[in-house]
């Protein structure tokens, strides 16, 4: 298999290129990875102004990804800019380089991944402030950076995987970064370890990949397996095989059903590592993959089917924990694994544009919800449970304002980004006759009104349950901190409007229609037709209301204030009670994310604990039991026959006499001589 | 004149058979007595027996001058030897403590099988000559072997002889300067 | 019986064994060295013996074994005034008294 040369297969591009665009992605990469090496070195020394290194770097980071950007959307680099920065591993068989692609795709990427990054960073600045390790704090976030841009630039399985490790170990570093903290521990190793069990299907599909094809640059990969399949080089459920051994990693890494505890443990975190890493980028480096990958996904039924479910799955598991929870980043943390499983669902059914649609529009409004949420625990001193907290619409105005307009994104009302990205999904499922998943789809839409507008209610209307200690010096944030939530409701809310719009030949649909063509094909996807008069408008219809719905029911359960006017709704508390108390058995399996972290201790910590203690018996008992006792055996045979040794002449020279009538009379009684 | 009869009367031994089993009778016995007596100076004793009877053997297998030399050297010189030994060498307590080893056991084994083997490997072998015609020796042709074929040997034995005397009187001798009560 | 090879050299067998026993077992050093003595003679007779049977080898027979009786008595020599001169130091004839290089 590694005999196929492949020379000829792709061209080689970049002659359509202006000049200096492969420096400015190497800078775009090598930026924050000297931002992290600087500040690891002097940031402590920096004091207060430990971000003096780090914060610029990404701004400048941000300017030059996004003249990137718009040469690679506005079509300079042709199809994609593809350039090797260096020859990583020449061993033979196995040549990888260190290549990288700009191509439509990964300029959608860059704009969530740059932009969430620099308002994160500049929002660090004040949330972080009063943190004595905010220097490793900053050196962290710049080596993540580095990691998620060094993912999405990839242009090889290797490279990728690479990155993808690293974007786990920051996401380690950044979960711990309290380490003094054991809830803060334990939950990084879980990430970590949760994420490994992902990796390893993930190493596994890469190394299927090599065995097949002999390469593992995408280009070539891409081409290559449709084309063996085609001839009948390979079967099937060879493909299949592969497709799902690396949605494995996409399942570890976004944090899908079955490994997505780590994500709500991951809370233990700082806020802006919460917003960052677990909104707005690492998580969504699995959807990313999986829409990279799509030659290898749409030849497979199966892996969509597979991925379709898992997605969908997560989406109303996620969204039924939600609903009960009373910590507020844990309430976002579920919020986004539910979003994710839309994405994966919309992946699933092939339509890839929505999913990396509403991956660009969840990574901002969650983004921004995130950073409220910070903004708020910090106004309540650190306090996170949403029970103690009410009525600080008065206190907090820009803080409630840029998180009504992110609820209102993240609950699908239009003309806001979600509802644009969000209806797409379920539009393309129900028009490519996956109507189970649109209806399971328009429940969560429900549900995620409805816990949105939970949390709104509890954090900001009815009255204030603020520790009484703490009310009277509640207090907005800075402005270091409010204007990045400014800068992000904007894309939140306009975002939809901009790229969304015209319906059915979206701007968005030009940039990353023509990436997904071949999926298309294979998946017999004609030309996206658009009847606003037909059976899309029924469809907007039918999600608008159940928004609305999900909505309307918060509000009167939960309390809300106009803006700009004087009404409010007041929360009715004993109403919420009576319907938690007749649907107790739900509330309670829902309250405890329906025991899922209980399950893993049962199956891995406790019965792997039995299992781990047999081995190590037999690891004691049984190997070093023998390794010991050939020792023993040596050492005491040794002392035994030392005795031999007596010291005695005339004990030798029996032993000589005994020698000797044993060889003599051997010889002549064996020998025949007798 | 009194004669012998040419065999013993009633048994219808030779009288060579007969002085062949006294001799190796008595040889045996003597070796048993020194090797299993318990007072060191009867083994001494029982030793000087043994080479006499050994003289006699060596006597009837027509070696006269051997026979002499056995008698002068063995009896007269080595056993004086070793009976001198003894006593200087007498200790207190002497013969009421053990005689023999604990692996006199092994040890008579092991003679046992060797004995028991020699005497195999000497039944089995086919012997080139034993027709009993022993030719007896005269000391002419032992002198004119010892001085032209075995000359060198002659010598050097003699030297080995000289070199034994010295040293056994050197290590034998009391060291005046060095003598002291205790042991070192 | 006395006119056989075989009657001599069984008698030397046993005779060497009777010697051998006597070696290994005794704890005297000097009963230790009578018993060599009897080795010594069981192989003299036997040489003695294949020299009375086999004409050829008459003469170099009867030198060896001078030659022989020669080596014993010088061995004698020495070996007793070793015994001799240990005696004065251990105070004792019994050779398994004798450690002081034993460990």
């Amino acid at each position: 298999m590694g005999d196929l040369h492949f020379a000829s297969v792709v061209p080689i591009s970049a002659t359509v290129a202006p000049p200096g665009s492969e420096a400015m992605v190497l800078l775009v990469l090598v930026v924050p990875l000297l931002g992290f090496a600087v500040t690891a070195l002097v940031g402590r020394r920096l004091g207060r102004l430990a971000w003096a290194f780090a914060v610029p770097g990404i701004v400048f980071t941000w300017a030059v990804a996004m003249v990137v950007v718009f040469q690679a959307l506005s079509g300079a680099y042709g199809e994609a800019l593809r350039f090797t920065v260096y020859t990583w591993i020449p061993a033979g068989a196995l040549h990888i380089d260190f290549n990288l692609a700009v191509d439509n795709l990964t300029a959608v990427l860059l704009i969530v991944v740059t932009t969430v990054g620099m308002l994160v960073h500049v929002y660090s600045i004040g949330y972080m402030a009063h943190d004595p390790g905010r220097w490793r704090f900053f050196a962290y976030l710049n080596l993540f950076m580095f990691s998620m841009l060094l993912l999405v630039l990839a242009d090889n399985f290797l490279l990728l995987f690479a990155a993808w490790e690293l974007v786990g170990l920051c996401s380690y570093l950044l979960i711990g970064f309290w380490y003094r903290r054991r809830s803060a521990a334990l939950a990084s190793k879980k990430a970590f370890l949760v994420n490994r069990v992902g990796d390893l299907g993930f190493a596994l599909g890469i190394m299927a990949v090599w065995t097949t094809v002999g390469t593992l640059n995408f280009p070539e990969v891409f081409q290559l397996l449709p084309a063996q399949l085609a001839s009948g080089a390979i079967q099937p459920w060879m493909l299949t095989g592969i497709a799902l051994l690396l949605f494995c990693g996409a399942v570890g890494k976004s944090a899908q059903f079955p490994l997505h505890v780590w994500l709500p443990d991951a809370m233990e975190g700082p806020t802006p590592v919460s917003a960052l890493i677990h909104a707005a980028t690492m998580v969504n480096a699995g959807v990313y993959f999986v829409a990279r990958a799509n030659p290898i996904f749409s030849l497979s039924s199966t892996a969509m089917l597979v991925v379709a479910s898992i997605g969908i799955f997560t989406a109303i598991l996620a969204a039924s924990i939600a609903l009960t929870q009373n910590d507020i980043k844990r309430v976002l943390a579920y919020s986004t694994l539910s979003q994710l499983g839309y994405m994966f669902a919309a992946l699933g059914v092939g339509a890839y544009v929505a999913a990396i649609f509403h991956l660009m529009a969840h990574g901002f409004f969650k983004g921004l919800l995130f950073l409220d949420s910070g903004s708020v625990i910090h106004a309540v001193h650190e306090e996170q449970d949403m029970n103690r907290m009410g009525g600080l619409w008065r206190k907090l105005p820009i803080t409630h304002a840029t998180m009504l307009v992110g609820a209102l994104a993240i609950a699908g009302i239009p003309p806001l980004a979600g509802f644009f990205s969000k209806d797409e999904i379920l539009d393309e499922a129900w028009k490519d006759g996956y109507s189970w998943i649109w209806l399971v789809g328009v429940v969560v839409a429900v549900l995620t009104a409805f816990y949105m507008f939970r949390l709104m209610g509890k954090t900001f209307y009815g009255p204030s349950h603020v520790d009484p200690k703490v009310e009277p010096v509640v207090h907005e944030s800075p402005p270091i901190m409010t204007v990045p939530l400014i800068l992000l409701a904007i894309p939140s809310a306009f975002l939809g409007l901009l790229v969304g719009l015209p319906f059915g030949a979206s701007v968005i649909h030009s940039w990353l229609g023509p990436i997904f063509e071949q999926a298309d094909a294979n998946l017999g996807h004609g030309e996206p037709t658009f009847a606003f008069f037909g059976v899309d408008g029924v469809l907007i219809v039918v999600s608008v209301i159940a928004a609305i719905s999900g909505l309307v029911l918060a509000m009167r359960l939960f309390g809300f204030h106009w803006p700009f006017t004087r009404r409010e709704i007041e929360p009715e508390p004993a109403v919420v009670a009576r319907w938690t108390d007749r649907l107790r058995p739900l509330y309670r399996g829902s309250f405890h994310k329906w025991w899922f972290d209980e399950l893993n201790d049962l199956i891995f910590v406790r019965f792997g604990g039995v299992v781990a203690a047999a081995c190590w018996w037999f690891d004691v008992r049984i190997v070093d039991g023998t390794v010991n006792t050939v020792g023993r055996v040596v050492s005491g045979a040794g002392r035994e026959i030392r005795l031999i040794q007596t010291g005695r002449v005339q004990n030798y020279a029996l032993g000589i006499a005994i020698g000797l009538l044993i060889v003599a009379g051997g010889y002549l009684l064996f020998g025949g001589r007798v | 004149m009194l004669t012998l009869p040419a065999t013993i009367p009633f048994l219808g031994w030779t009288w060579n058979d007969l002085l062949f089993l006294v001799l190796a009778g008595g040889l045996l016995g003597s070796a048993l007595f020194v090797v299993l007596g318990r007072n060191i100076i009867h083994s001494g004793l029982w030793l000087v027996v043994g080479f006499l009877m050994l003289a006699g053997l060596y006597a009837l297998l027509g070696a006269p001058l051997l026979a002499g030399a056995q008698v002068l050297v063995y009896i007269g010189a080595i056993s004086v030897l070793i009976l001198f030994a003894i006593m200087l060498t007498q200790s207190k307590a002497g013969p009421a403590r053990l005689v023999f080893h604990h692996q006199a056991w092994a040890a008579a084994l092991a003679a046992l099988g060797l004995g028991l083997l020699l005497v195999i490997v000497v039944g089995a072998t086919a012997w080139p000559l034993a027709d009993g015609s022993a030719q007896p020796q005269t000391s002419a042709n032992v002198a004119s072997a010892l001085f032209d074929d075995f000359v060198l040997p002659l010598e050097i034995v003699g030297v080995l002889l000289l070199a034994a005397v010295i040293g056994g009187v050197f290590l034998a001798k009391k060291d005046d300067a060095r003598e002291s009560d205790s042991d070192i | 019986m006395s006119n056989t090879l075989d009657a001599y050299l069984v008698l030397s067998g046993l005779l060497f064994s009777l010697g051998m026993f006597g070696f290994l077992a005794r704890r005297n050093a000097i009963a230790m060295l009578m018993c060599i003595e009897l080795m010594l003679n069981a192989v003299n007779l036997a040489i003695v013996a294949f020299g009375a049977f086999l004409p050829p080898l008459r003469d170099s027979a009867a030198v060896i074994a001078l030659l022989v009786m020669a080596v014993a008595a010088a061995e004698a020599t020495v070996g007793l005034a070793i015994v001799i001169a240990i005696y004065r130091n251990r105070r004792t004839p019994l050779v398994d008294e004798y450690s002081q290089m034993r460990e």
